[in-house]
């Protein structure tokens, strides 16, 4: 199995939650929306797989070794020429001469590569998985699948889990497929996905798994399985004699399918509500599946998955999830149709100070600035090129100045922005988001988010940066 | 310590087309309409003027760069003419080219003139940016009501001042420029509002509301400047003269160093006390008769009149409330109505304050004209409270 260990995970979603009953009652007429209960995540208009994913990476990663490699999976990554893992790695401020690289192609695809580091000796590496993937309204993917992303640390030491077994069927079942034709899913027959997925692919890689790993049925804790239809893992379980309930239900429940990323949320989620010595036992699924069986050795330092699940800002409103799925495409007027276009040249310069929020620290007085400037803004400074990197993603900031602004087009108003004042002295003007519709109050502390910064909708492009957020999220109402 | 230019420049002739949604003009006729009536005023002959400065802030949806769109509209002839831009503040900026070269000696008699021509962007507000910067990279894209709009949260943080309390005073701007706005002919709004009507008015940028925002407009507005000895020599008696004309400007201590608290304008005060050096003014509440503020927002004219001294510190609040700017109080303040009622057209504005100051001084306002006044100040700022350019220019009789 290699000597390497699951160190750390993180979990991350967007702060929206829908409530999945107001898409029925939208839908009513249609006969459309289905009986869903439950909530949806809903990533916000500046989110995608990758700032999600590098929210995951963040929790991953803190207080934990460099990763020599980021494998970066999802698959609905927003660009396809483009590296991912590179801008995750520049988000993390790492060194630019690690390995990094992107996988895709199926929902197991990021828990696939971290069975794969799970087995490469010595090396650390980090795999962070995120989804935004587009839906069809009215389809049952667009209340059932969610948006979020999650992260595991693999490397060498004790951890908080080892892998005892695994086994992987490769299977062209196809439940559900997006292409360059068609990006929204079309799928098949729910009940015959389910016999099929039961039988021929989860049931059998369950058991070889289990027989690697050594481990009894029964002896299974709990288990991180995607459900791609419901009722699935039921009857897998009930076909191999697990009694281990499914984390993955509570996810899919609370925020959805999140595709790619569900794998590693369910064995985030599940490293936190295990106990040392536990069995747990993880699948990706898509394309036939991959299992892992676990042996966990300690609990997560801060939970990630449990609060993700817990917190958020629950909505009703079925235009607005319509509108932030880029579904309808409102007319927002002229106010809307500034050129976002930045030179790539532009972006060379600058692209790796905003992806680290990298700013400046002056040798000769101390005083932080961002963005960095040959002449530091110390007042009275003239000598030039006084300045070291500083990173402020994780510094403690407080709102200078704030404002929701109605005039400026936002696709999801009102847009706040302002002065963020950081600990160490650093000053930004800075746009604020996952206010819930509440402007925050001077003096309120918040926190960095990585985020889309500018969507050059006409050329495909965007451009990444931070934004600041209020410290905390509310608590969802069960 | 330099000398300054007190008295060493005059204005020999002023002009401002009427503002507003000028459907009918483009910025060629906006320019000629100021500029007629500044020649007649002046009395003399276009030909006579050997240096010109044009004023616009938005190359884009305005006349586009350089000066000669002026030199061409007006036929000036082979003279030296060059644009001049520092955002809002470009009226001003314009002004004081003309004034320096003039004190400079390195021409006699010189134009300022400053244009704008806005309503044909189609959407109100001013035009959206479009270029690709590396500061797009980061800094957020907010409007100018959400810049100017940030100052009411801080102020109020800094001398606890109410929200409700604020918000009211933030009206009384606006209900005191409407009701000055409605005795102006060429004024854009020019109809009187009640307190109510500006309260309930919807949201723009938190707290400020539809009345707390001035408009965008076309216009323009120009002076002729020359020596004391040339105005004399063309048979001038009553004799307008620039006491004062100083811009400050950010270089990132708002933005990017953590010593500001975000609720008060800097370069408002630098320029203002540097302006009262160069003018010999030592007690402003006393000396100003009438002072014509950069009101994009009636937060900015609240704290503006602490910027200037106007108001103590924690203070402007209240003095607005006790009518302390309106027309009939101590220092009135936007007698033409402001930016908020005669208009913004951004590059003429700085212009349009001083031919407020200078018609008052010379007893032309018409059924807004004050009592005796002998000084008058113009305060134009351009950018935004945390990355601004401050004008201020005082205006009086030469030798008072």
């Amino acid at each position: 199995m290699g000597d390497n260990a699951i160190l750390a995970t993180g979990a991350y979603l967007p702060l929206l939650r829908f409530d999945r009953t107001a898409a029925a009652k939208a839908l009513r007429w249609s006969g459309l929306g289905g009986g869903q209960k439950g909530r949806r995540a809903v990533a916000a208009h500046d989110e995608d797989a990758l700032t999600m994913a590098v929210e995951a990476a963040r929790l991953a990663t803190a207080d934990a070794p460099a990763p020599g490699t980021i494998i970066f999976g999802s698959t609905s990554a927003p660009f396809t020429e483009r590296a991912h893992g590179t801008l995750v790695g520049e988000a993390l401020n790492l060194s630019p001469d690690i390995r990094s690289l992107d996988v895709a192609g199926c929902r197991r695809a990021g828990f696939a590569a971290l069975l794969d580091r799970l087995g490469q000796s010595g090396r650390t590496s980090l795999v962070t998985t995120g989804e935004r993937r587009p839906v069809k309204p009215g389809s049952s993917q667009e209340l059932g699948w969610g948006d979020g992303a999650a992260a595991a640390l693999v490397g060498p030491g004790e951890g908080l889990a080892r892998l005892l077994g695994q086994a992987s069927i490769n299977r062209d079942l196809v439940d559900v497929y997006a292409s360059a034709g068609r990006p929204a899913p079309y799928a098949a027959e729910e009940r015959w996905v389910r016999d099929i997925a039961v039988a021929e692919i989860l049931a059998p890689a369950i058991r070889t798994a289990l027989a690697e790993a050594g481990v009894k049925p029964g002896d299974v804790t709990l288990a991180a399985v995607p459900d791609p239809v419901s009722g699935t893992y039921k009857a897998a379980a009930a076909a191999c004699g697990l009694k281990a309930p499914n984390v993955c239900a509570d996810i899919q429940a609370a925020a959805g399918d999140l595709g790619a990323a569900l794998p590693l949320f369910g064995l985030a989620l599940a490293l936190e509500r295990a106990a040392p010595g536990d069995v747990v036992l993880v699948a990706g699924f898509g394309s036939g599946c991959d299992v892992g069986v676990f042996r966990v050795t300690a609990n997560p330092a801060r939970p990630s998955a449990g609060p993700a699940l817990a917190e958020g800002h629950g909505f009703d409103e079925y235009v607005r999830l319509l509108s932030l799925e880029g579904a309808v495409d409102l007319d927002w007027g002229p106010r809307s149709e500034a050129d976002p276009k930045v030179p790539a040249s532009v972006l060379w310069r600058g692209a790796r100070a905003m992806h680290g929020f990298i700013g400046g620290i002056c040798r000769k007085t101390g005083v932080v600035q961002f963005p960095k400037s040959r002449i530091s803004v110390s007042p009275g400074s003239h000598e030039i090129d006084t300045q070291d990197d500083i990173r402020l993603v994780e510094v403690p900031a407080r709102v200078v100045s704030i404002t929701a602004d109605r005039l400026n087009f936002s696709p999801d108003p009102p847009f706040h922005f302002g002065l963020i004042q950081f600990e160490n002295g650093a000053r930004v003007m800075m746009e604020m988001v996952d206010t819930g519709r509440t402007t925050p109050a001077v003096g309120d502390a918040m926190r960095m988010r990585f985020r889309i910064k500018a969507a050059d909708r006409k050329r495909g492009f965007r451009t990444y940066f931070w934004k600041a957020a209020p410290l905390a999220r509310p608590h969802l109402e069960a | 310590m330099a000398s300054g230019i007190r008295d060493k420049v005059v204005i020999l002739g002023m002009g401002c087309s009427e503002f507003g949604e000028r459907w009918d003009c483009a910025s060629e006729d906006l320019m000629v309409e100021a500029f007629a009536e500044a020649v007649r005023d002046a009395g003399i002959d276009p030909g006579e003027i050997e240096a010109a400065w044009l004023g616009s802030a938005l190359d884009d949806v305005n006349v586009g760069n350089s000066a000669l769109p002026l030199a061409t509209a007006l036929r000036l002839g082979p003279i030296s003419v060059t644009r001049v831009e520092n955002m809002c503040a470009t009226g001003t900026e314009a002004l004081r080219a003309a004034t320096y070269a003039v004190a400079a000696g390195a021409c006699d008699i010189a134009l300022a003139l400053g244009v704008e021509k806005l309503k044909d962007t189609g959407y109100g507000g001013l035009p959206l940016r479009t270029k690709g910067l590396a500061n797009d990279l980061w800094m957020p894209y907010g409007s100018a009501p959400g810049g100017f709009a940030q100052l009411a949260g801080a102020y109020s943080a800094r001398h606890g001042i109410s929200a409700p309390d604020l918000k009211r005073a933030m009206a009384h701007v606006s209900w005191k420029s409407h009701q000055n706005g409605a005795l102006n002919a060429k004024a854009h709004l020019r109809k009187a509002v009640s307190m109510e009507t500006i309260l309930e008015a919807p949201m723009i940028a938190d707290p400020l509301g539809l009345f707390d925002c001035c408009g965008v407009s076309d216009g323009a507005a120009c002076a002729i400047v020359t020596t004391p000895d040339i105005a004399r020599g063309l048979g001038k008696s009553d004799l307008v003269s620039v006491k004062a004309v100083q811009v400050t400007g950010s270089h990132g201590w708002e933005s990017q160093y953590g010593e500001w608290d975000g609720s008060y304008v800097r370069n408002t005060r630098l320029s203002a006390a540097r302006a009262y050096a160069e003018a010999g003014v030592h007690d402003p509440r006393q000396s100003l008769g009438l002072v014509e503020v950069h009101d994009c927002f009636s937060v900015t004219e609240l704290v503006t009149m602490e910027d200037l001294g106007l108001s103590a510190e924690g203070r402007a609040t209240f003095d607005i409330l006790d009518g302390r700017y309106d027309r009939g109080g101590a220092v009135p303040c936007q007698t033409d109505g402001g930016l908020k009622c005669f208009g913004h057209p951004v590059g003429a504005s700085g212009l349009r304050m001083a031919y407020e100051v200078y018609s008052q001084l010379l007893g032309r306002a018409g059924d807004r004209q004050l009592g005796d006044i002998n000084l008058g100040l113009t305060h134009n700022l351009g950018g935004a409270p945390f990355n601004s350019v401050a004008a201020v220019s005082i205006l009086g009789r030469l030798g008072d």
